[in-house]
């Protein structure tokens, strides 16, 4: 036990850096010995980063014959390596699963000897865990680039959801950082698997994006959608998915953008993940050891993201050619009404789904409880917030029965100033009293700084970071 | 006239009867709670298992399903005046039909929303932060025993997510506030009463499995993003005293 003790603490720390952990997109009853899995996906705890913790996420190796400068497990690196058995892992998900820490497994590995030497022994040990103890529950495998089409097909049967990491955003840096990889050895997985989930009529696509299009092989085989369900042999039923880093190479905001749409649209992913980039090498090529990483940026990605695959944005209305990266102040979704100010104010009680899902302040849930209202009584003003819109936001961008509630004229600069204010107020930035000045010695204050300065550090670092990045290629 | 009642799903939908048939209610209360007042007049109403059972047919047809599941989560809730909440959504449901649940701006159906909203997150959240420790009965079977304490009375709600994961697994889950157990073997639950002399004795591995979860949930959180606020926010600290993971750290 003292053994897989020390291999758990070395291999959970060298998968950490992994940011998916959703135990999504798949429903299925116990047709095992044991689990289940739920569409929505559950949660079961989360560590002091504040991130879920869900699946057991762990490498099945650190051993790695690549050096991608970007990764604590680079061959160069000194760290202590480690490898379990398969035996060994397979029991310790079930004991952890069946005391409900877990949800299943986020297998992923380092490269040991070969691409297909690690996924076959990965491999041995998902088959070990489905079949000889009866696993029911969520498994989601890391794909190797350059693994052969037979043993991902295999690694497909047995997966709930299958993920092959881009990790940086293009071509240049790949070549940059990560010399051993392939671009052609990442993007060819993705293919087969987007063709395989095609072909067996079990593509979904992200959120929202593709819901009225029917994801069917186009000419040949379309499976008639009966014989889905008596279909058992399941290929990776929750999709696949696929993970950035940010802030370790040059790519603006807008790229990054552009490159997780057209993934959406090529490989039709279930999500894109982003990583912000945290220090772990003295390379020159990336940024030095003390850049705080980049999270309010990860932050504005993920709502630029969430846009892009439930709101009906594109990726060139999130970020313009002007305005090549996100505005760190205010999320995208204000930023873009700002910016296309002629549009509104919306008036709530006839705008279409689609229209109201661009207002800033509302939500899906919001926009669609407001339209099934809307058939039944007229949405006043004061019935917004009970409906859950975010009226402080939502007041600037909305007329409600012909009224504008959002005050002065509705002019962009005096907007956005209003918002600000009232976020910094939430924040501490700045007192809530508008006509108390803002004194310095406050924020020199160490004792203030630790309360309340902490949001105010990370703001100012996030930009030297940024311009660390820029400046350093 | 105040109705009070006897705690039961039964005894509340009786007062309902009564208030369309006798006369009708100012407030509905369990009897053990009710605070008397000198003005207001109060009848104790015995359960009826006939008149209960109009009221839910009666529900079920003219409002629909899912307002029935929805009042039923609310009854389960330990929300404030649960009752007169659900008695208002009743009546306006019984003149609206089942549009009633589209009326998102109604103060009343906010409140029930607002409610359901609660019961059905801490059943979702519960299905994730139960932790089980395996137990060993004199017979030598290994049993899965949880403690919990929620902040409603959602022990039945959980039922159907565990009784299929652990389809073999014999399992209980403790409400310790509520003195109650749900019991679950081969796929069959039932609730019933538990203290804490019922308690079965761990198996011999228990610790060092406890030991490996804290050192994961220690290990895989990464030092440059701590951020204890969305950590508490996400999961609140009243359910800490009963996770695994925190207590060996």
């Amino acid at each position: 036990m003292d053994n897989v003790y020390e291999k758990l603490k070395i291999l959970a720390d060298s998968a950490k850096y992994d940011v998916s952990c959703s135990t999504s997109g798949v429903d299925r009853k116990n047709t095992g010995k044991r689990g289940n899995a739920v569409a929505a996906g559950i949660c079961h705890s989360w560590s002091s980063d504040g991130r879920c913790v869900s699946l057991l996420k762990i490498l099945f190796t650190n051993k790695c014959v690549y050096d991608c400068q970007y990764c604590v497990n680079r061959r160069t690196e000194d760290v202590q390596r480690a490898s379990f058995e398969p035996e060994e892992l397979a029991k310790l998900t079930m004991e952890f699963y069946r005391r409900n820490y877990i949800e299943g497994l986020f297998l992923s590995s380092a490269v040991e000897i070969s691409p297909d030497y690690t996924a076959e022994r990965m491999l041995k040990c998902l088959k070990l865990l489905r079949f000889d103890y009866g696993f029911s529950g969520y498994i989601h495998t890391k794909i190797i680039p350059g693994v052969s089409q037979e043993i991902l097909h295999e690694i497909g049967l047995i997966s709930d959801r299958l993920s092959v990491n881009i990790e940086l955003p293009s071509k240049e840096s790949l070549g940059l950082l990560a010399p051993q990889k392939k671009v052609d050895g990442i993007f060819s997985p993705m293919k087969q698997i987007t063709e395989t989930l095609t072909e067996r009529g079990f593509l979904r696509g992200p959120g929202t994006m593709f819901n009225n299009e029917v994801m069917v092989k186009e000419q040949g085989s379309v499976i008639p959608y009966k014989s889905r369900s008596k279909n058992k042999e399941l290929f990776a039923p929750a999709g696949q998915t696929t993970q950035m880093i940010i802030g370790a190479s040059a790519e603006t905001d807008r790229q990054i953008v552009k490159i997780s749409q057209s993934l959406y649209q090529r490989f039709k992913m279930k999500r894109v993940y982003f990583s912000a980039y945290i220090p772990v090498s003295d390379s020159p090529l990336l940024p030095n050891r003390f850049t705080q990483p980049p999270l309010t940026r990860e932050h504005r990605l993920y709502q630029a993201d969430w846009l892009l695959r439930f709101y009906g944005f594109t990726a060139d209305e999130i970020a313009d050619e002007k305005n090549p990266f996100l505005d760190l102040e205010l999320d995208p979704k204000i930023s873009w009404a700002l910016r296309n100010i002629e549009k509104f104010p919306i008036e709530i009680n006839t705008a279409s789904l689609e229209e109201l899902l661009r207002i800033p302040g509302i939500g899906t849930i919001s926009a669609r409880r407001i339209v099934r209202q809307r058939k039944f009584a007229a949405v006043r003003f004061d019935d917004l917030k009970k409906i859950g819109v975010v009226t402080k936001r939502a007041k600037f961008f909305i007329t409600c029965i012909g009224r504008y509630y959002g005050g002065r004229d509705i002019a962009p600069d005096y907007i956005k100033k209003e918002i600000l204010s009232a976020d910094n107020i939430k924040m501490n930035l700045l007192p809530a009293d508008k006509n108390v000045q803002i004194s310095m010695f406050d924020i020199a204050n160490p004792a203030l700084e630790s309360k309340n300065g902490y949001l105010i550090q990370s703001n100012l670092d996030i930009g030297n970071n940024i311009n660390n990045n820029i400046t350093t290629f | 006239m105040d109705y009070l009642y006897d705690g039961t799903f039964e005894g509340f939908l009786t007062c309902v009867y009564y208030h369309y048939y006798n006369e009708r209610a100012a407030g509905i209360f369990t009897k053990d709670k009710y605070q008397m007042t000198l003005l207001g007049d109060y009848k104790e109403i015995k359960t009826e298992e006939d008149k209960a059972v109009k009221v839910y047919n009666a529900i079920k047809q003219k409002i629909s399903n899912y307002d029935l599941k929805r009042i039923y989560k609310v009854f389960l809730s330990t929300v404030e005046n649960k009752e007169n909440k659900m008695l208002e959504y009743i009546v306006l449901g019984f003149k609206l039909g089942p549009k009633v649940s589209s009326l998102h701006g109604n103060a009343t159906v906010f409140a029930v929303q607002d409610a359901e909203k609660k019961v059905g997150f801490e059943v979702h959240r519960l299905t994730g932060l139960l932790r089980f420790s395996v137990m060993v009965s004199q017979s030598g079977q290994e049993i899965l025993y949880c403690e919990v304490e929620p902040d409603h009375d959602v022990l039945e709600l959980l039922s159907s997510h565990f009784t299929d994961r652990f389809k073999h697994d014999p399992f209980i889950i403790h409400d310790k506030r509520r003195n109650k157990a749900l019991i679950a073997n081969e796929g069959k639950w039932y609730i019933s009463d538990f203290s804490q002399d019922d308690v079965l004795d761990y198996s011999l591995e228990e610790r060092e499995y406890r030991e490996l979860w804290s050192k994961y949930f220690e290990t895989i959180a990464i030092k440059e993003r701590i951020n204890p606020k969305c950590q508490k926010r996400c999961m609140p600290v009243r359910y800490w005293k009963n996770l695994t993971e925190f207590l060996y750290n």
